[in-house]
């Protein structure tokens, strides 16, 4: 944040700060939602299918939905406010630019979930792809949602006029996504040429702990030519004790976290 | 056989047939042998129809059996093999395996199925090897077309998960997204690193497999560089050929335009027409790829690319193939840079080159730049057009009444009429000796008709494998640069001053303060009179310098320098002629010069191309043009009738020649058009 060195700026400043920060805190939730949308989005028609994704997905959308109209207001409000100082005005349409894009992914994963269910339907249990997922969603949801669990009423029927009922609904949402996002454009002219991101072009890795299915990856790659068993033996062995040394690490690493927090 | 569907020019009515013979094709796999199979273009209609093939695929009891994978510690279910798929498909379609796997390896190629060995060759293996099916998310879709932004995001993901991952050709799209999309960038991160964080609340196997979905699909939507991709389908239409359309006043108001140009097109009869379309199939159905063998092969069905090699436009040998094509039509034979090449080298040997570098000067001119273009048009004019041009091309007086009127304000198609009754008179005189000529019964001979390869799976893989780009255009193109500059210093030239006309740049307009070409051409129709009063003598002459210098210069050859040539406005009586040829014979002049000094006499006689150029003396009045540019290309093109008269000055030439090529370079010429002054002051 650049120094506004006037004293009669300073509540102006502070608040504008505020505002900064609700609306990055806002905007980074969008994001998560967002992300978890996607993940779950992608079960949608394959074996793992069914009302509990379906439910988990309406509410994710929801909470998409509820963030976004938030950010809307926030966001064009303090845009459209003439006398916001330039840094913050940066930081703002910044935070734009990443509001718009999420609301296209958003866009597009709804328009994805529409169209798959129309072609496969949740009535015909046979005709889900069998993907090769087993388990649900439903941590991911949670994350979603930011609830610590979730619980979710199993419901076994069917209900007759529910596929048609969540189409409508979808629609209506997607429509009312589109209109959320023309009318951003035309209230607000952010010239996306001119923002300018703060972050590092590469995202540093963020943990080491994922070298299980690092290891069940590589080990993928390695199937290739059937005749090498005996290689695959010692790959095997060899990732085997890699996995055994990662569980161990693991483990002396939670118990320093439990004893030291 | 291979079935391409081009969705470019395709009306709604046709798009319902062609929908209709997918649909058939799909569902009934009829007789149709092939032996590989792809449809180059996804439509909607395809879509349609594999998608629901791959839900009945899908299905656990009626579909492909599946077994689960192994990995080291987890299990995975819903893997299934290739030689399941393949076998399921030739049941449930009847249709034989290489039919199976073809119609397998679309499935994989379009991203419906995807291998977890290999992932990287997108084919079906008729073996043990494993494939899953995609889940519905990731299936290929043209409503909403696949965004950088989410590859950014993918791609952002793996270098999270593993630092240095990216491949190269991924690393470099990773750099060209951030450049272009750099204000979301801090967006792209935020959101890699969000869904990177949900994956991680799935169960491992889950996570694996969302992984490998991810992975194929981006496969298969951003293929790394030089493979080919099922995604490819062309440009983009304008509009959607699968939404009705509404009627409106101006979807009404085309229809009637479009009906309203079809009464107005001109009518051919069909008897015509179908005939023509008969014989044209007839020809060409030999030379077809895809209605008849490629020999060797073709590298678009093995990946071998000998057929491309042996076709390339600088070969010395052309296939059998190629030189019958040659025979099919003078278009044929000019469009085949290779045949031009055997062209040129028949004309020159007849000494009417200068048609064809005229009418590649108005290729030049109409597909060059419009920068160049006024340039280019002046050298042209004033390398063959003007009087006494030293590569003056026969064309009738109207011809070049209008053609020398349209160079006043040069445009692009200002030499079309002079270019096309060039191309008629090569065509209907040249085209036919050239046929019947030794150069090209030479070629003919020389022609290798190359053995078709026969290569079996284990080949064809290994051919795939290495696959390798060719020469970039780009090179290609410095090549084509440099083969010209070569071709337009062949000639030789004895310059002994060091000027700009050296270096041969057959494109750089010299001008060199000549006149308005439109003025120097007071009499349009006098290079045409038919009759000249020159004596044999000055030919005779003439044909001791043609044939000295025309041996000259085949001695000479390939030494790079320019010849120029300052063309004699006809003022030289003969003895003056004959005086400063002895005397330029004696100092080992240029034989061009000599030459350029006799060639308007030269053409005289008419030629087998009808060339007459007589420049009579009466044009005294005219001042002799001090030089006409520079000709660096000159080929001496020495009418044949040279040739017929006994040469009794040869032996006298030969000795002279010895001594005069020590000469060349000398000081006695200094520059053609400084010479011809002289000339003009002592003759």
């Amino acid at each position: 944040m650049p120094l506004v060195n006037n004293k009669v700026g300073d509540d102006c400043t502070a608040s504008g700060d505020k505002a900064l920060a609700d609306g990055k805190a806002l905007v980074d939730s969008l994001i998560k939602v967002v992300a978890c949308y996607r993940h779950l989005a992608s079960c949608v028609g394959g074996c793992t299918d069914s009302l509990q994704l379906r439910d988990e997905l309406r509410q994710t959308r929801e909470k998409a939905q509820n963030l976004a109209g938030d950010i809307c207001h926030h966001l064009t409000s303090h845009l459209r406010d003439k006398s916001l100082p330039d840094g913050q005005r940066k930081e703002m349409e910044l935070l734009w630019v990443a509001f718009s894009s999420c609301l296209e992914l958003l866009h597009v994963d709804m328009c994805k979930v529409l169209n798959i269910s129309g072609i496969v339907s949740l009535a015909d249990s046979a005709s889900l792809v069998h993907t090769g997922l087993e388990g649900g969603c439903s941590d991911v949801a949670a994350r979603a949602l930011s609830l610590p669990d979730l619980n979710q009423a199993q419901t076994d029927s069917l209900p007759s006029g529910l596929e048609s009922q969540e189409r409508s609904t979808m629609e209506l949402e997607i429509s009312q996504i589109d209109r959320m996002i023309d009318d951003m454009e035309m209230k607000v002219n952010v010239l996306r040429w001119m923002v300018e991101p703060h972050g590092p072009q590469y995202a540093d890795p963020l943990s080491s702990t994922d070298s299980v299915s690092m290891a069940v990856q590589s080990i993928d790659e390695e199937q290739q030519a059937p005749t090498s068993q005996p290689l695959c033996q010692r790959s095997h062995i060899f990732v085997l004790l890699l996995l055994v040394g990662v569980f161990f690490v693991a483990a002396t690493l939670s118990l320093c976290i439990f004893f030291f927090s | 056989m291979i079935v391409v569907v081009k969705w470019q020019n395709v009306e709604k009515s046709e798009m319902d047939l062609i929908e209709k013979f997918a649909i058939f094709f799909f569902s009934s796999g009829a007789a149709v042998s092939s032996s590989s199979f792809l449809i180059s273009l996804i439509s909607h209609c395809v879509i349609l129809q594999a998608e629901k093939v791959l839900l009945e695929m899908q299905d656990p009891c009626t579909g492909v059996k599946s077994q689960p994978q192994r990995l080291v510690i987890t299990i995975i279910p819903h893997a299934i093999t290739g030689e399941d798929i393949i076998a399921w498909l030739a049941d449930r379609f009847q249709i034989d395996a290489q039919e199976a796997r073809s119609f397998g390896s679309m499935l994989v190629a379009l991203g419906y199925i995807y291998p977890l060995q290999d992932h990287k060759r997108l084919v079906i293996k008729p073996d043990a090897s494993l494939y899953r099916f995609q889940t519905p998310y990731f299936w290929p879709t043209q409503q909403w077309p696949v965004e950088d932004t989410d590859y950014a995001i993918y791609l952002a993901k793996r270098n999270i998960r593993k630092k240095g991952i990216l491949e190269l050709h991924e690393q470099e799209q990773y750099n060209h997204l951030h450049k272009w999309m750099n204000h979301k960038w801090d967006f792209v991160v935020m959101q890699a690193k969000e869904q990177y964080r949900a994956a991680k609340e799935r169960k491992k196997p889950d996570r694996v497999v969302f992984d490998c979905q991810e992975r194929a699909y981006w496969v298969v939507h951003r293929p790394p560089p030089g493979t080919v991709s099922a995604m490819d389908y062309g440009l983009d239409r304008r509009t959607d050929p699968n939404t009705d359309e509404t009627q409106t006043p101006d979807y009404y108001e085309r229809i009637m335009i479009f009906t309203q140009q079809s009464i107005m097109r001109p009518r051919v009869k069909s008897s015509v027409s179908i005939g023509a379309l008969v014989k044209y199939s007839a020809t060409y159905s030999g030379h077809d790829p895809f209605l008849s063998k490629c020999l060797p092969s073709n590298p678009w069905l093995t990946d071998d690319t000998t057929y491309w090699t042996l076709n390339m436009s600088n070969v010395e040998i052309p296939t059998k193939m190629r030189v019958e094509r040659w025979t099919f039509s003078f278009k044929e034979l000019l469009s085949d840079p290779r045949g031009r090449d055997d062209f040129r080298l028949f004309l020159k040997k007849e000494f009417s080159g200068e048609n064809l570098a005229f009418w590649e000067g108005c290729e030049d001119l109409k597909w060059g730049t419009a920068v160049a273009m006024r340039e280019k048009a002046e050298q042209i004019y004033k390398t063959f057009l003007a009087r006494g041009a030293p590569r003056w091309i026969n064309i009738d007086g109207k011809t070049m009444e209008i053609t020398v009127k349209g160079l006043k304000h040069p445009h692009r198609y200002v030499l079309d009429a002079a270019q096309t009754h060039i191309y008629m008179l090569m065509k209907k005189d040249s085209y036919g000796r050239y046929l019947k000529s030794p150069v090209f019964k030479e070629t003919l001979k020389k022609a290798i008709c190359p053995e078709e390869h026969k290569f079996n799976e284990v080949q064809l893989e290994q051919n795939a494998r290495n696959r390798r780009p060719s020469l970039s255009p780009i090179i290609i193109r410095q090549q084509e640069q440099e083969q010209r500059a070569k071709m337009a210093a062949n000639a030789p030239v004895d310059i002994t001053q060091l000027c700009r006309f050296t270096t041969p740049v057959p494109h750089l307009a010299v001008y060199t303060g000549i006149p308005d070409p439109p003025s120097v051409t007071a009499s349009p129709s006098l290079p045409f009179l038919a009759h000249t009063p020159v004596c044999p003598s000055p030919i005779s002459v003439a044909l001791d310098s043609t044939s000295a210098s025309e041996r000259r210069m085949e001695a000479s050859d390939g030494e790079g320098n320019t010849e120029v040539r300052a063309p004699e406005g006809g003022n030289l009586s003969k003895s003056r002629m004959a005086l400063s040829l002895r005397r330029l014979l004696k100092r080992g002049c240029s034989p061009s010069t000599m030459f350029a000094s006799l060639s308007p006499k030269c053409h005289t006689a008419a030629t087998t191309s009808s060339r007459i150029q007589p420049i009579t003396p009466d044009e005294a009045s005219q001042a002799p043009p001090r030089r006409i540019g520079n000709f660096f290309q000159i080929k001496v093109d020495i009418p044949p009738e040279c040739r017929i008269y006994p040469i009794e000055s040869e032996d006298e030439d030969e000795e002279n020649r010895p001594a005069s090529r020590d000469a060349v370079g000398t000081e006695e010429i200094i520059c053609p058009w400084e010479s011809l002054t002289r000339q003009n002051g002592t003759g």
